[in-house]
């Protein structure tokens, strides 16, 4: 029997129990602290679940197709997520596999756990949902007028679909339930909403829904709901009217206060969750200490949704990104940055362009005056030093090097009003100063498309290891 | 008193790479309450501060947390180039300062 099965049976041979889910990682990848991932472990859960995605992170990795996270690390923290599952039989989750949850992300996640299971001697029925949106199926639904954008999204183009290099819908709850529905031991997905992750197998055990959801959105982010607020792995205890929670890491304490106000990170409505499923509405959720390290939360109610609608995330490649760093420690260069730096950026055009168009952008961040925030405040003092990076995205990187290579020159030596620094204007910590970064992406599909047909959309494999 | 010693925590982060969101959080309940009895988190100082339009910021209480969460659109999608916050973590320094 797989392990999804035996809690399965578990539950409805002793009916309304309680169920113990851990939260692994809120970012697997990053490394997992074993004293509170094998304190957890002790409390004999019913499942373990990681996150492993987010679209934070930017486009760059979603566009390339590659893990935020270090090979090394995210080996290590599978093993052991892996290892603590099959040793104790427990059903593992990992949702938004390789941190953008695109076909090359879950395969390189999936080369690393056939890898482990192989060392380890592991055996095991393994789910895999796929996420990635066919641009066929995707420009169907435009011409159908199902794609809307978020958060006000320009309107998508089938030109536009057709430049992601990679597309992805974000699946819920509904496809984690298909998949454990399988008889499996340890299921990995594509990218997913971070609650489905842990929502989904309390919901097939009967408990509401609601609950299972609010419960699955705050330990996804493992310990980070507590005071202080972290990493570690932290156990939910969820029953038919509530949850408790409590970290595994003795210091870290779930208080109400701090429970409450994790409806908070990352979410633009404290009240209100939008899941492709339905909707979670928290403007009843009541938070109440057990004890001064734990929790118990309840009150969340679920609308489901019969129409559903799924976030899709696309993004395309823009050119090729080279930047130059350097620094200056001169009053009057600092005062007149803006100016000499609009001056060099017209000497480097009329050069690089003289037998080629201006086909290439250039950005400019001072740290120390504009890096972080667009303008410096109208009163602030100015900064004894400032950090220059200067950002070229072009064509080519042949020619994002050519534009920074020659900018570095004209910067170190411009002259300018009042100048007394005739040796040069700016100082290299290292050459060569200048990098090529690779391909830049942007983020060109963030919308919602409505879909009839959810699991069709996101196709499941089963593989025995 | 300014916001910054009034506040327990003062943070900024996408939500979702076409928005921000601040979260304004206080010690206890008197701090809270000052702070928004105070009126001076409106929507029209907060547009100001982050140069968008009034109508496109959403101010939301949040007693149960003791929080004020403000969310506005980025001006430039995560990501994008000319992006100087890609995690909009580094937002937040404009409300530091503000007088509560």
């Amino acid at each position: 029997m797989s392990a999804v099965g035996r809690i399965r049976d578990a539950f409805a041979r002793a009916g309304a129990g309680s169920m113990r889910l851990l939260g692994a990682s809120g970012q697997l990848g990053y490394g997992i602290p074993s004293p509170a991932f094998n304190a957890g472990l002790a409390r004999n859960p019913h499942l373990i679940g990681c996150d492993m995605g987010s679209i934070d992170i930017g486009p760059s990795y979603l566009g390339r197709g590659e893990m935020a996270t270090a090979p090394a690390a995210t080996r290590r923290d599978l093993r052991k997520v892996l290892v603590a599952a099959r040793t104790h039989d427990v059903p593992l989750v990992i949702g938004s596999a390789g941190s953008a949850g695109a076909r090359p992300h879950l395969q390189a996640t999936l080369d690393m756990v056939r890898d482990i299971a192989r060392e380890e001697g592991l055996r095991f029925r393994l789910g895999v949902l796929h996420a990635d949106i066919p641009k066929e199926r995707l420009k169907a639904a435009l011409r159908a007028n199902e794609v809307r954008g978020v958060d006000g999204m320009p309107a998508l183009t089938e030109d536009e679909v057709d430049a992601c290099t990679n597309l992805v819908g974000q699946m819920g709850t509904g496809s984690f339930q298909r998949a454990l529905g399988e008889d499996i031991d340890v299921l990995i997905a594509g990218r997913a909403c971070d609650t489905a992750i842990f929502a989904a197998l309390p919901a097939m055990l009967g408990f509401p829904l609601g609950l299972s959801t609010h419960m699955a959105k705050i330990i996804e982010c493992a310990s980070l709901c507590c005071v202080p607020g972290g990493r570690d792995t932290i156990m939910a205890t969820l029953d038919h009217a509530g949850f408790n929670l409590e970290s595994m890491a003795p210091n870290r304490r779930a208080t109400p206060v701090s429970v409450a106000a994790h409806s908070l990170y990352e979410q633009s409505d404290p009240f209100s969750l939008q899941e492709p499923d339905g909707r979670l509405d928290l403007s009843q959720a009541h938070y109440e200490a057990l004890d001064d390290r734990r929790t118990r939360v309840s009150g969340a109610i679920w609308h489901p949704s019969s129409a559903p609608w799924v976030k899709l995330e696309g993004a395309r490649r823009i050119g090729e990104r080279a930047v130059l760093m350097c620094a200056a420690a001169d009053p009057g260069f600092i005062a007149r940055a803006d100016e000499i730096l609009t001056a060099v950026a017209g000497v480097v055009r009329d050069l690089v362009c003289e037998d080629s168009e201006e086909d290439y952008s250039l950005f400019w961040r001072v740290y120390g005056l504009n890096g972080v925030r667009e303008a410096l405040p109208a009163d602030a003092p100015l900064p004894r030093e400032v950090f220059l990076l200067v950002e070229c995205i072009a064509p080519t990187r042949e020619r994002a090097a050519e534009v920074v290579r020659t900018t570095k020159q004209y910067l170190l030596h411009h002259g300018y009003p009042g100048r007394l620094s005739t040796g040069g204007n700016v100082a290299f910590p290292f050459t060569p100063p200048e990098v090529s970064l690779g391909t830049a992406f942007k983020f060109n599909v963030y919308h919602l498309m409505r879909a009839h047909d959810l699991e069709a959309l996101f196709p499941l494999e089963i593989e025995t290891l | 008193m300014l916001l910054q010693d009034i506040a327990l925590v003062v943070r900024s982060k996408n939500a979702g790479p076409r928005r921000l969101t601040l979260d304004i959080m206080f010690a206890d309940d008197a701090a809270y309450a000052r702070a928004v009895a105070s009126g001076v988190l409106n929507a029209g100082r907060i547009a100001r501060l982050y140069d968008v339009a009034e109508q496109e910021i959403d101010i939301i209480p949040y007693p149960i947390g003791r929080a004020i969460k403000i969310s506005l659109p980025r001006k430039v999608t995560a990501g994008d180039p000319g992006d100087r916050d890609v995690y909009g973590a580094q937002q937040h320094a404009p409300l530091l300062g503000i007088e509560i």
